[in-house]
C-alpha cells in the first residue's frame, strides 16, 4: 500500500470513467480511526471534478467490519432508494496498490456540525431536517435484506450485541458502576430480535454534509449493520451529537415526536417511546466505549494523543447523561 | 505552603504559556494546543476540588463500609455484574449521581447535564 498521488488516483478514475481525466491536486483530510479520506481535484472534459478518495486506514478494514467494496455498493444502493449520498465513482482493486477504498463524488455544503447547527444562514435547512432524517432513515429501513444479500454487513441479535460492547467494555480493564449499570438496565430491556433491517450505524449531526436548503448527502456509511432501525433514531438523539444544544434532543436542531411522526408518515415503523429510549441509553452508552477506546489508545501507546487523552476523560460526562437518561427516562 | 512553587502553580505558569504561543501555531498544532490547555484546566480543578474524595465517600457511604476508590468502584460494578444489584435498588442512582457529578465538575464544569443534574 503507497500513498495516493495524482497519477495513481488519475489512472483508476480513467479505468472507470470515459474521457479525458486529470488529477491536479491531492490533499489529505483529518481522517478517523478506521479510515484516510482525501480531497480530490480532479478535470474531467476540461471541467473542474472535486472528489473524494477514502481508503481503509491499514490497507484493509479490521476484522469482521464491513469491506469498503461494500460499503460502497450499500452507499450507490443507498442512493437508488433516494437517500441523499455522495455518488461512487470507482472502487480501489488491488492494482491500485492503495488498500481497499473508493472515490465518490465531493458534495458540495457544510459538514462541521457546529457551524450549520449554530449559523443563521442554515436556520432554513435545520428546520426541514428533522422530517429530511426521519424520510431518510424510513427509506434505509425499508430496504429488503435480499437486497443486501450478497454484502458482508456485520450485525446479529440485539442480546448478541449488547454482550458484544459488554466484552469490549471489560477488554478496557476499566471499573464504571455507572456503565456497569446501563449495560444491567439494556439487559432487562433490549430483547434478543432478529436482524429485520438495515442500520446506518453512525446517523448523526457530525455525519451530514448540509446546504442552504437542508440535507444533501448523509456520509460515513463505514458502520453500517443489519439490526433494528430504531438504533439510528436513537444514536441520532444521543447528547454528545446534539454539541451543546441538548434543549434540541434530534441532534441539536429537532424534537423527538416530530422525528417519530415523520418516520412513520414516511412508511417507517410506528416508533415505540419505551424502544427508542432504550435504543437512546444504548447509543449513549456506546459512545461512552468510544470515549474508553480513544482514552485507551493513549494509555496503551497506539496512539500517542493530547486529543486521545483528553477524550478519555468525557467518559465522566456520558456517565452523568446515562444517570439522567435512566433516572429521569430522557435527557 | 510546603513549597515555594506548588502542583497547582506549576499548572497555572505551563497554561499561561500554551496560552503565550497559541497565536504561533496553526492547524492541526493549534488545535492541539488547545486540547492541551483544557487538559491543564482539568489537572488545576482536580488538584483543587480532590473529586476521587468526593467519589469515594459517595460509594463508601453507599455500600457502608470504607476502602480505596478502585475496590469500592470494583465491588459496585461486580455486584451489578452478578445481578446482587441493579438499576431499582434503592439509593444506587442517587449516590452514583452524587460521585459522578463530583468528577464533571472536574472534567467539564460547563457541561449542560451538570447544571440539571444538580438542580434534580
Amino acid at each position: 500500500m503507497t500513498d495516493p498521488t495524482p497519477e495513481t488516483v488519475a489512472a483508476l478514475l480513467s479505468r472507470a470513467v470515459a474521457g479525458d481525466i486529470s488529477v491536479a491536486r491531492i490533499a489529505a483530510l483529518s481522517g478517523g480511526a478506521a479510515s484516510a479520506t482525501y480531497a480530490v481535484d480532479a478535470q474531467r472534459a476540461g471541467q473542474p471534478w472535486p472528489l473524494i478518495l477514502q481508503c481503509a486506514a491499514a490497507g484493509g478494514v479490521s476484522e469482521g467490519a464491513l469491506p469498503k467494496a461494500d460499503q460502497a455498493a450499500l452507499q450507490s444502493l443507498a442512493g437508488q432508494h433516494h437517500i441523499p449520498v455522495a455518488e461512487i465513482i470507482a472502487v480501489l482493486r488491488p492494482q491500485d496498490a492503495l488498500g481497499e477504498g473508493f472515490v465518490m463524488a465531493r458534495i458540495a455544503g457544510e459538514a462541521l456540525a457546529p457551524k450549520w447547527l449554530k449559523a443563521e444562514g442554515y436556520a432554513a435547512a435545520r428546520a426541514g431536517l428533522t422530517v429530511q432524517c426521519a424520510q431518510v432513515l424510513a427509506r434505509l429501513h425499508a430496504i429488503p435484506l435480499a437486497k443486501v444479500a450478497g454484502l458482508a454487513l456485520p450485525g446479529g441479535r440485539t442480546g448478541a450485541a449488547r454482550a458484544r460492547m459488554f466484552a469490549l467494555y471489560r477488554s478496557f480493564s476499566v471499573n464504571s458502576p455507572v456503565f456497569d449499570l446501563a449495560f444491567a438496565w439494556l439487559a432487562e430491556r433490549c430483547g434478543d430480535a432478529e436482524p429485520a433491517a438495515i442500520v446506518h450505524g453512525d446517523f448523526r449531526s457530525g455525519n451530514f454534509i448540509i446546504d442552504a436548503t437542508g440535507l444533501a448527502a448523509v456520509l460515513d456509511w463505514e458502520l453500517a449493520h443489519l439490526g433494528e432501525g430504531a438504533e439510528d433514531l436513537g444514536w441520532l438523539c444521543a447528547n454528545a451529537w446534539r454539541f451543546g444544544i441538548w434543549q434540541k434532543p434530534v441532534g441539536g436542531f429537532g424534537e423527538r415526536e416530530a422525528l417519530y411522526e415523520a418516520y412513520a408518515a414516511a412508511g417507517g415503523a410506528r416508533v415505540d417511546r419505551a424502544r427508542a429510549h432504550m435504543w437512546e441509553v444504548w447509543g449513549t452508552l456506546r459512545w461512552g466505549l468510544a470515549c474508553l477506546q480513544l482514552g485507551h489508545d493513549h494509555v496503551s501507546g497506539r496512539v500517542r494523543s493530547v486529543e486521545r487523552a483528553a477524550i478519555g476523560r468525557r467518559v465522566s460526562e456520558v456517565e452523568l447523561d446515562l444517570l439522567h437518561l435512566i433516572r429521569f427516562g430522557d435527557i | 505552603m510546603s513549597e515555594q512553587i506548588e502542583a497547582a502553580t506549576l499548572v497555572e505558569a505551563v497554561a499561561a504559556f500554551m496560552k503565550s504561543v497559541e497565536g504561533e501555531l496553526a492547524g492541526r498544532s493549534a488545535f492541539h494546543a488547545k486540547v492541551a490547555a483544557n487538559a491543564l484546566a482539568i489537572v488545576a480543578r482536580e488538584l483543587a476540588q480532590a473529586p476521587q474524595a468526593a467519589e469515594q465517600a459517595a460509594l463508601a457511604g453507599y455500600l457502608g463500609h470504607e476502602a480505596g476508590l478502585d475496590a469500592l468502584r470494583a465491588e459496585l460494578c461486580g455486584r451489578l455484574r452478578a445481578g446482587q444489584l441493579t438499576p431499582e435498588t434503592p439509593g444506587l442512582l442517587e449516590a452514583l449521581s452524587e460521585a459522578v457529578i463530583a468528577k464533571v465538575a472536574v472534567d467539564n464544569p460547563r457541561y449542560a447535564t451538570l447544571a440539571r443534574m444538580q438542580g434534580a
